[in-house]
């Protein structure tokens, strides 16, 4: 069956009506957690997995999905109205955003990402059908020593890309790696680091670690600072008009294509895309000066662009197993716990699982759409919930994921420790995606790594003479060799352009 | 904050020369290939490098003030993360014997109490729907098991 045929099969089976109440439910909760100040996509998905587990596996995947776009949306919400991103993506719509609903336009600049993030999410998911089953079948060609050498190169391009110091970034990572040798050894079944706990043989929890490093450590920081007030907004109309929809256009198309390219590169992180898009308005508009005083191109320009990154981030998951940002890595995380590996063999073996889900997101940006611009004055009034019952209410959460997997609680105490870890790390300014990204990949890395050393008798020439893997081993050698010693007039420059 | 990243780290170049000696009480190598303690043992070793690496470039930068204020929890703000962690200890160590409902109710009310909420109603109402609602939810609805407690609440 062609991509054509599997996609109208998923789609038989995404609308049928579990499966749009479980993309309906994680639309809701995704936007609700993604208003609550602090929380990104990261922490709201992560915290919300208790809600799938006695779901099948689609039906999680799609309900995780959706509260991925979901929280995405929320934290548009929260840039507008009280000029706090929710996630680091929507900095960029604060801009205009902020200004667009302090001139009393809220209903306009919230309409208008709606419509963008719409627009670029569909676009970038027809484009995913076209993308993601060649690049699967590419990589079933691919033995052990190309996927160890895949998964470094990923995972220092996440680490290269995104990291403001190099050597912490790297440091992160190792320490993540080394988190994930916990519990019984892969290929030969003996016991590592587990000092005769019980609870450690089967390594340290995924679920536990990403919710105490987003969610718990989050919330710490959150607790800190002082609370934003929300303006009041005018909320009379939803919709844009017609000529603030003509003036979009443009920049909707443009923030699709630069944030769908921007999302098939691992590491990039959505600021980028988002940013990037914003600055090509800036450039291509003829009234710049309009920028930052709320030009309505501004946030359709980041919205869509962060939107199609967003989906465009998913190839890199489902076609070669690589996640591609922290919340990718959580919903990675989501695929194992139900038994799922992604990767190359989920389109061959999994082809209604992987493309239902595809369909989901089609369906899940049509939900968004429909129950968003509607529903705006509702969020808005949402965004008045005391501080206290919002920080009451995650932890509840929090502490249901972290035991409800295993019914452990030694996992919730695991959520606790990396929670107050990820806390000091932040105000530390060390970053922790690279360190959950490592601990999702190492188990595969390690695998990958010894099945390539025994089949070549532990000689590390057999990657020599597999060009793949070389030229993937060369990515991150370049990448890391030239962050390292780049000049630092390069750091001056890149310096004065954000600013 | 210079002085915090020296500490931190510091504390993982401890944690990696700790995962070096562990690994090489396995066998690095066995007959079949690598054995159980290689990759670990590499791993290791080159995060106690890059952390010797960043200790020398961060005990170079003396760009910046030395904020370990800004580290630490401190003022109002901080009292609110230690409540919270604080609690959540609490809560953690006596649910296996209280249950998940005590526990909860308990954490909620003394919780939001503590973060500024003084409605008796509201502070009531949200405990209980945080606690027996939220088990009732999970447990009939969603399937999933949560803390009984030994006095069986």
């Amino acid at each position: 069956m062609d991509a054509l045929g599997h996609l109208l099969s998923g789609f038989a089976a995404a609308l049928s009506v579990h499966y749009l109440l479980y993309a309906f439910a994680g639309c809701m909760l995704g936007t609700l957690i993604g208003l609550l100040p602090g929380l990104g996509p990261a922490a709201g998905t992560a915290i919300l997995i208790p809600l799938t587990f006695s779901l099948d596996a689609t039906g999680a995947i799609i309900m995780l999905c959706a509260i991925y776009y979901g929280a995405m949306y929320g934290g548009t919400i929260t840039s507008v109205l009280i000029n706090v991103p929710g996630e680091a993506a929507s900095v960029v719509t604060c801009i205009d955003g902020h200004q667009m609903a302090r001139q009393g336009r809220a209903g306009s600049a919230l309409g208008i990402a709606a419509i963008g993030s719409f627009v670029g999410g569909t676009l970038a998911t027809v484009a995913l059908v076209v993308v993601a089953m060649p690049l699967a079948s590419l990589a079933l060609k691919f033995g052990p020593a190309e996927f160890f050498a895949l998964m470094v190169a990923g995972l220092c391009l996440v680490v290269g890309l995104a990291g403001k110091n190099i050597l912490a970034a790297l440091l992160m990572t190792v320490i993540g790696l080394l988190f994930a040798m916990i519990g019984v050894d892969p290929v030969r079944g003996a016991p590592r680091f587990t000092f005769g706990v019980e609870e450690l043989f089967d390594g340290i929890g995924f679920v536990p670690v990403v919710m105490g490093l987003f969610g718990v450590a989050e919330l710490l920081l959150a607790a800190e600072k002082r609370q934003a007030r929300m303006i009041d907004a005018e909320l009379k109309s939803w919709l844009p008009s017609r000529q603030e929809c003509r003036d979009s256009a443009g920049a909707i198309g443009r923030g699709t294509v630069v944030g769908f390219v921007l999302g098939l590169i691992p590491g990039v992180g959505a600021i980028v895309p988002t940013f990037m898009a914003y600055v090509l308005e800036k450039r291509l508009s003829k009234t710049p000066e309009r920028f930052g005083q709320g030009a309505i191109e501004g946030v359709a320009s980041a919205e869509t662009a962060n939107n199609a990154y967003a989906n465009a981030s998913m190839v890199p998951l489902l076609a070669l197993g690589i996640p591609s940002s922290p919340t990718i890595a959580v919903l990675m995380g989501a695929f194992i716990i139900n038994g799922i590996t992604p990767g190359p063999f989920l389109f061959a073996e999994q082809p209604k699982l992987v493309w239902t889900v595809i369909a989901s997101f089609f369906v899940g940006n049509v939900l968004l759409l429909i129950l968003n611009l509607p529903l705006v004055g509702l969020w808005a009034k949402l965004l008045k919930i005391p501080f206290s019952f919002m920080c009451a209410g995650v932890l509840i959460f929090c502490v249901i994921g972290a035991y409800g997997l295993k019914q452990s609680l030694f996992d919730v105490w695991v959520m606790l420790g990396f929670g107050i870890i990820g806390y000091l790390l932040r105000k530390l300014d060390f970053p922790v995606a690279p360190a959950i990204l490592a601990l999702i990949l190492g188990p595969m890395m390690e695998k990958s790594l010894r099945t390539t050393l025994e089949i070549s008798g532990g000689s590390f020439a057999i990657f020599l003479d597999r060009p793949v893997a070389l030229a993937l081993l060369a990515v991150p050698v370049i990448v890391v060799g030239f962050l390292l010693f780049k000049p630092r007039s390069l750091d001056k420059l890149r310096e004065s352009d954000v600013d | 904050m210079r002085r915090g990243r020296l500490i931190a780290t510091g504390a993982m170049l401890a944690f990696c020369l700790f995962a070096i000696w562990q690994s090489l009480l396995l066998p690095l190598m066995d007959r079949l290939g690598p054995g159980p303690g290689f990759f670990p043992f590499w791993l290791a070793l080159i995060g106690a490098l890059l952390a010797v690496a960043l200790l020398i470039t961060t005990f170079r930068d003396a760009t910046g003030p030395d904020d370990d204020m800004a580290v630490l929890p401190h003022g109002e703000g901080g009292r609110r993360s230690i409540v919270i962690v604080v609690f959540l200890m609490i809560a953690t160590a006596i649910m296996d014997v209280v249950g998940f409902r005590l526990t909860m109710l308990a954490f909620n009310a003394a919780l939001v109490v503590a973060l500024g909420e003084r409605r008796w109603w509201v502070i009531a109402l949200f405990a209980i729907a945080g606690s027996y609602g939220v088990y009732h939810v999970f447990t009939t609805w969603l399937d999933v098991l949560l803390p009984e407690g030994r006095l069986g609440f």
